[in-house]
């Protein structure tokens, strides 16, 4: 393929030329009620070339990857189209580097029928786990995928990239009231890391029985105390998306507003981007611009000193290469993207942060999260209220909403207990690339003066 | 025939096959924060296969033409552990003839496209140079084949225009996005009422007002109306009916909603983003009433759903995706309906839709784009603001339709479809 690769690349005429071709192959297995739904397995082989002349991108995605000599030239043909100013483009080291998937239990070496029986043993575990629950699905998913990398500076990466993810949905009826409960697991370490979900789905279970008796909360401004996944989702959502440049670099005003040294919090405060870290969700050795991954801080001691970007924001804001230039798949070509997102530990014990709250939300179990810029909303699984200084009734339909700017500052207390989501078949959606694997978040924070949707 | 290649390896095995070929040709350009950015070829093939053996069925696709034996064979492994057959596959039907093809887009090129959306741009930046714009416009060519082991075979052509323009304005810390765009499968559009529609957005948020919390009418703009649509969507999939998870599962042929409101699904709409004769399963598509003056007329079927509960698959797919949904205009018209307001909202788009559970009906978002009314007038946007309620106790308490309808259509729309502006009597309004 390296040969492949840099012979298509020499014919180019522009300033940069990069090629990413990926093949996947990947299965699924799913139950919806008591039936299996579906079943299957499919590959995918594709690939996109950019072409950069003058400020202007051109693209070319494709399945049939015969004959890339064509493809680099349409690229370079558009390119030369829409490049009328100067190129911003930073510079990086090349590299040749190969990086082998390393699973304890390969999937790929699991018969379709283990995977199923599997399967079949979580969904019975949540339909038979109460009178009122109404339904259950399994979703199984794994996929190995292999993608090839070269660009006109010489870069040429190798990397397999393994991944296996479940989600067990269990859905309760009362009357008219339908609640759900569900949990997530996996990641690229293995088909092991799915074997032993049966608590899992039992958990599933007793929550969305349990949601069928919760009022839904009042909606109003409370002091909302998050667990590590709620923190993951706000810091990911209301404020990682201000810090992809690519929504700055060209952009005057949220140059203003996100001017480095300015103050976003308390002291205590330290946001990080890492796609470097050990066994997180969105970590990668090389982004796909053949830059190396590292961690960034973003937010330090509550003052903004960094954010995130590509080679072509980087070169044109002054900063330095950070390694987020990322992608779903070969039919996009990589944007400024997170890779694994989180508020880095405190010193706060979670008893101490609920003891002086009279009347608060505590919101758990991340079900996702939207952001335009400054606003933002994110929606717990469940929650309880908390009332003099004890956790209350269980709650269900808490939504929170807010401005970033205001809500770090509201920030009072951040605990000690860093967690990160567990894997699961979601991802970080922007523009029309959805689900990009990311890593979520954080300890117990304590936020005050939060909204909280709902009715009155 | 690829399709037939694969019909007939498949049945070697197999006691039935069907196959499906798309293969898409796209060009499209972008501009973002002032400038043209980027363009783009795209070429995509994909094939699809779903076999039934011993009674049990398997799927598997790949991206490869050359690649018929590894798919076919990959389909018959999943059928050894499938599901079981709760169908067969259909016979040869008679198809709608339908536009889904304009030779007019065939000739249209990047540089034209590039001065489309350039002249979106000026008109946006004429209005306020303060505006970042953005545009986008994306022409597409496709071709869509389906073959089956009874003999049933069609293929398809289809154009695809979709054309947008937006931007994002910033004042302090506050940021605003707006925007407006169609998709539609013929060349003929108009760019400047994009644009103009667009501008609009921005003109209504000129000024930022507050809000007291509290109960208050509000129209949903046809826009906005999918804050409703989307709970009424998962609630007449079929799948969600037969496994109870339906509300309105044993509510067909009951008063749902005001008799006012008529929702049909229509394939057949020329040029419509949607568009077609045929659905993935070789089902012949037809026109579908939803809700026909408040009452609850049908729910939506894929070939494995209706053989599950003995009934017939409605043409949408295996994914049971609505197609071009119309909703009957009312009798008053959007100023009248403005005027009559002494004190509420208009909506528009919004954060956090779908979370939650949106097949209950309950919704509690937060309003992205809306703005405050004030005796009869728009007077500005409002922020921070959540709208919470039930989408199914809202249909039964409209207020209005309007006689003006609009269609919500591209690539970002969670449904394609010609709505009007709806007026819901009261609905819960949290603001900070």
């Amino acid at each position: 393929m390296r040969d492949r690769l840099s012979e298509a690349i020499k014919s180019h005429d522009v300033e940069f030329v990069d090629i990413r071709i990926e093949d996947k192959t990947n299965s699924w297995v799913n139950f919806r009620g008591p039936d299996l739904d579906t079943i299957g397995s499919a590959r995918t082989v594709g690939g996109i070339v950019r072409a950069l002349w003058k400020g202007g991108w051109g693209y070319a995605t494709f399945n049939d990857i015969d004959d890339l000599p064509r493809r680099v030239k349409e690229a370079c043909e558009t390119a030369k189209l829409v490049g009328r100013d100067k190129t911003y483009f930073a510079p990086t080291e090349p590299v040749v580097d190969s990086i082998k998937a390393s699973m304890v239990k390969d999937f790929r070496n699991v018969p379709l029928a283990e995977k199923k029986a599997l399967m079949e043993e979580y969904n019975r575990i949540m339909l038979g786990y109460h009178e009122k629950i109404q339904t259950a699905s399994v979703r199984y998913a794994d996929t190995f995928k292999t993608v090839w990398y070269a660009n006109s500076d010489g870069t040429y990466i190798e990397e397999e990239k393994p991944d296996v993810n479940i989600i067990v949905i269990a859905t309760g009826r009362d009357g008219d009231i339908v609640q759900n409960g569900f949990e997530m697991g996996g990641g690229p370490e293995g088909y092991q890391t799915i074997e032993n979900f049966h608590e899992n789905a039992r958990t599933a279970a007793k929550r969305a029985v349990e949601l069928l008796s919760a009022p839904p909360v009042r909606g109003g401004t409370y002091s909302v105390i998050t667990d590590h996944e709620m923190t993951g989702v706000f810091t990911h959502e209301a404020f990682g998306h201000l810090s992809e440049s690519d929504f700055v670099y060209e952009n005057p005003q949220m140059q203003e507003i996100m001017v480095l040294g300015k103050r976003f919090g308390s002291d205590g405060l330290n946001i990080v981007d890492n796609g470097a870290l050990d066994g997180g969700l969105g970590t990668h050795k090389y982004d796909y611009e053949g830059v190396p991954t590292r961690k960034n801080y973003l937010i330090k001691d509550g003052v903004l000193v960094g954010r995130l970007h590509s080679r072509e924001t980087a070169a044109k804001m002054n900063e330095q290469l950070t390694g987020n230039a990322r992608a779903v798949h070969f039919q996009h070509p990589p944007l400024v993207r997170m890779t694994n997102t989180y508020i880095e530990g405190g010193s706060a014990k979670l008893e101490d942060m609920i003891k002086d709250i009279k009347l608060g939300v505590y919101a758990l179990k991340e079900v996702g999260g939207q952001t335009a810029m400054e606003m933002f909303t994110f929606s717990a699984g469940y929650g309880y209220m908390i009332r003099d200084g004890q956790i209350a009734e269980l709650v269900r339909d808490v939504v929170l909403t807010g401005n970033v700017f205001d809500t770090l500052k509201n920030i009072d207390m951040i605990g000690d207990d860093v967690g990160f989501t567990p894997n699961g078949p979601g991802g970080c959606g922007k523009g029309s690339q959805h689900p990009l694997r990311v890593g979520l978040g954080g300890p117990h924070i304590r936020i005050q003066n939060c909204v909280v949707g709902g009715q009155q | 025939m690829i399709v037939q290649q694969i019909i007939e390896k498949a049945m070697q095995k197999a006691q039935g096959a069907q196959a499906t070929l798309l293969t898409q040709e796209t060009s499209s350009v972008d501009f973002e924060n002032d400038r043209l950015k980027s363009a783009e070829s795209s070429q995509r093939t994909q094939i699809n296969v779903k076999v039934i053996v011993d009674g049990k069925v398997g799927n598997s696709s790949t991206t490869d033409p050359r690649d018929v034996d590894g798919v076919v064979n990959r389909a018959l492994e999943a059928a050894e552990f499938g599901s079981p057959a709760h169908f067969e596959l259909p016979d040869p039907q008679q198809l709608q003839e339908v536009k889904t093809f304009d030779p007019a887009l065939l000739p249209l090129q990047k540089p034209e496209m590039i001065h489309l959306g350039q002249k979106m741009m000026d008109m946006i930046k004429a209005y306020n140079p303060e505006i970042l714009a953005g545009a986008g416009v994306n022409k597409e060519i496709y071709r869509f084949e389906y073959a089956n082991s009874k003999g049933a075979s069609y293929s398809a052509e289809h154009t695809g225009f979709n054309i947008g323009a937006g931007g994002q304005l910033t004042r302090g810390t506050d940021i605003l996005f707006a925007g407006h765009g169609v998709g539609q499968k013929k060349r003929q559009v108009d760019e400047e009422d994009i644009a103009t529609r667009a501008i609009e957005y921005f003109r209504m948020a000129e000024k930022i007002v507050p809000v007291d919390s509290g109960e208050m009418p509000v129209i949903f703009t046809p826009g906005g109306l999918i804050a409703l649509l989307l709970s009424l969507g998962l609630a007449v999939d079929g799948k969600n009916v037969y496994l109870g998870a339906s509300p309105l599962r044993d509510k067909l042929g009951q008063q749902i909603a005001d008799p006012r409101l008529s929702i049909v699904d229509d394939p057949f709409i020329e040029f419509g983003p949607n568009t077609s004769a045929f659905d993935n399963e070789g089902v012949a598509r037809k026109v579908t009433p939803l809700i026909e003056k408040g009452v609850l007329k049908n729910f939506i079927y894929d070939l494995d759903t209706a053989g599950r509960v003995q009934t017939h698959p409605t043409g949408h797919g295996t994914t049971r995706q609505l197609t071009n949904l119309v909703i009957a205009p009312g009798e008053t018209r959007y100023e009248d309906m403005l005027r009559g307001i002494e004190n509420g909202l208009l909506v528009h788009e919004f954060l956090g839709l779908g979370q939650g559970n949106p097949i209950n009906g309950e919704f509690s978002v937060n309003i992205f784009l809306g703005y405050k009314i004030e005796h009869g007038k728009v007077v500005g946007r409002v922020k921070d603001v959540m709208l919470a309620g039930n989408a199914f106790d809202a249909i039964k308490n409209i207020a209005a339709i309007s006689q003006e309808r609009e269609w919500i259509s591209g690539p970002f729309a969670w449904f394609n479809g010609l709505f009007p502006y709806v007026q819901i009597g009261k609905l819960s309004v949290t603001a900070k």
